[in-house]
């Protein structure tokens, strides 16, 4: 243990706590965001992140020649907001979130760092920590680019950061606030 | 501990700001398909040469390889098509929808989405009367609309002028080269 949350200052152990609240509070929202726009099933995931359109399981390789589908739609279907991440949303997304996964990854590292646990428990937490944005981000290049079944490793990836979190938020509010000794 | 701290503020400043609607999509499509009551979405699943017929000809292609036209009709008569197109840039995505006229003339342009950072300038440059300059063009000429109100206009909108330009450039070669394709 490099320091010990449990026994230290009172201001230290606040903005640990509204950091935790504040992280906690963010990833509700980011659940929230990820059920509108690419939802929790493998399937809705391959179909945000896989090949676009109607055939998309079926065409994932360029057709030998241009293949034109036409088919009624609504005024509100048009309307609809498709949410569909292409290579180039993709590139951005993974540039812009990736740099933000690890500082959150490093911050929750450093809380745990002050907590009372056993060595290969903290290694252990910090590896998960930082595995969940990987995962998350290898899953949706893999759906995109290999197969749509890796959507799997992206729900992975999102659960791993819940659990992630959730282990640093219960232990370190316990020990800061209950277990002093 | 600075280093880190300074990382986490860049990280913070490099973050692109959230995405807003400017247009809703329906508001669209009302504006640029006037009088159409029955829709149909065309979808082109390109082929590796097409694609590069498209590449070549403005350097730009579908990155899933599939454009999309939404076609307009009133009374089996096509009243026009409509095409959603995305431009990146690093301050984010602008979404346009570009409306043509059966002729194949551009009958309006609208942005419909950008990012929270590039709403003021882009209002800068409508303002200005950046859509006006693309309404009448065919298809095969180069939209200049930026290079029209640049004058008139601060250096950041101009610079979101010549995106939209560059964004109906790209439209215009996807009507040109595929529209009309069965």
């Amino acid at each position: 243990m490099l320091y010990d949350l449990r026994h230290s200052d009172l201001q230290v152990r606040w903005l640990v706590t509204l950091l935790l609240a504040t992280l906690g509070t963010s990833y509700l929202f980011g659940a929230w965001m990820v059920g509108l726009y690419a939802g929790f099933s493998p399937r809705k995931v391959a179909e945000t992140y896989g090949p676009a359109g109607e055939a998309m399981m079926a065409m994932q390789m360029p057709p030998d020649s241009t293949v034109v589908t036409e088919r009624p739609v609504s005024m509100a279907e048009m309307g609809e907001e498709h949410h569909h991440v292409d290579r180039d949303l993709l590139i951005q997304d993974t540039h812009v979130h990736m740099p933000m996964y690890a500082v959150i990854a490093a911050c929750l590292s450093v809380i745990a760092l002050g907590l009372a646990l056993p060595r290969w428990a903290g290694l252990s937490i910090i590896a998960l920590l930082f595995a969940a944005p990987w995962l998350d981000f290898a899953g949706m290049w893999l759906t995109k680019l290999a197969s749509p079944r890796f959507a799997i490793v992206t729900l992975a990836g999102g659960w791993a950061m819940a659990l992630g979190y959730t282990i640093v938020a219960v232990l370190a509010t316990y020990q800061m606030w209950w277990r002093k000794q | 501990m600075k280093t880190f701290f300074l990382g986490a503020a860049a990280a913070a400043l490099l973050h692109i700001t959230p995405t807003v609607v400017l247009v809703k999509r329906q508001d669209a499509v009302a504006r640029l398909l006037p009088g159409a009551d029955n829709f149909a979405v065309r979808e082109l699943h390109l082929s590796s040469a097409d694609s590069r017929r498209l590449h070549d000809a403005v350097g730009w292609e579908p990155p899933d390889g599939v454009v999309t036209f939404y076609v307009g009709k009133h009374q089996g008569q096509v009243t026009g098509a409509l095409i959603f197109m995305r431009v990146d840039c690093q301050h984010g995505p602008i979404e346009l929808a570009i409306g043509y006229d059966p002729r194949g003339t551009i009958r309006g342009v609208e942005v419909t989405k950008a990012t929270v950072e590039m709403k003021p300038w882009i209002v800068e440059a409508l303002r200005a009367g950046l859509a006006n300059e693309y309404h009448g063009l065919a298809v095969a000429e180069a939209p200049s609309g930026a290079e029209k109100v640049k004058p008139r206009i601060g250096t950041m909108p101009g610079y979101m002028a010549e995106l939209i330009d560059k964004g109906v450039m790209h439209a215009n070669a996807a009507y040109r080269l595929f529209y009309g394709r069965k």
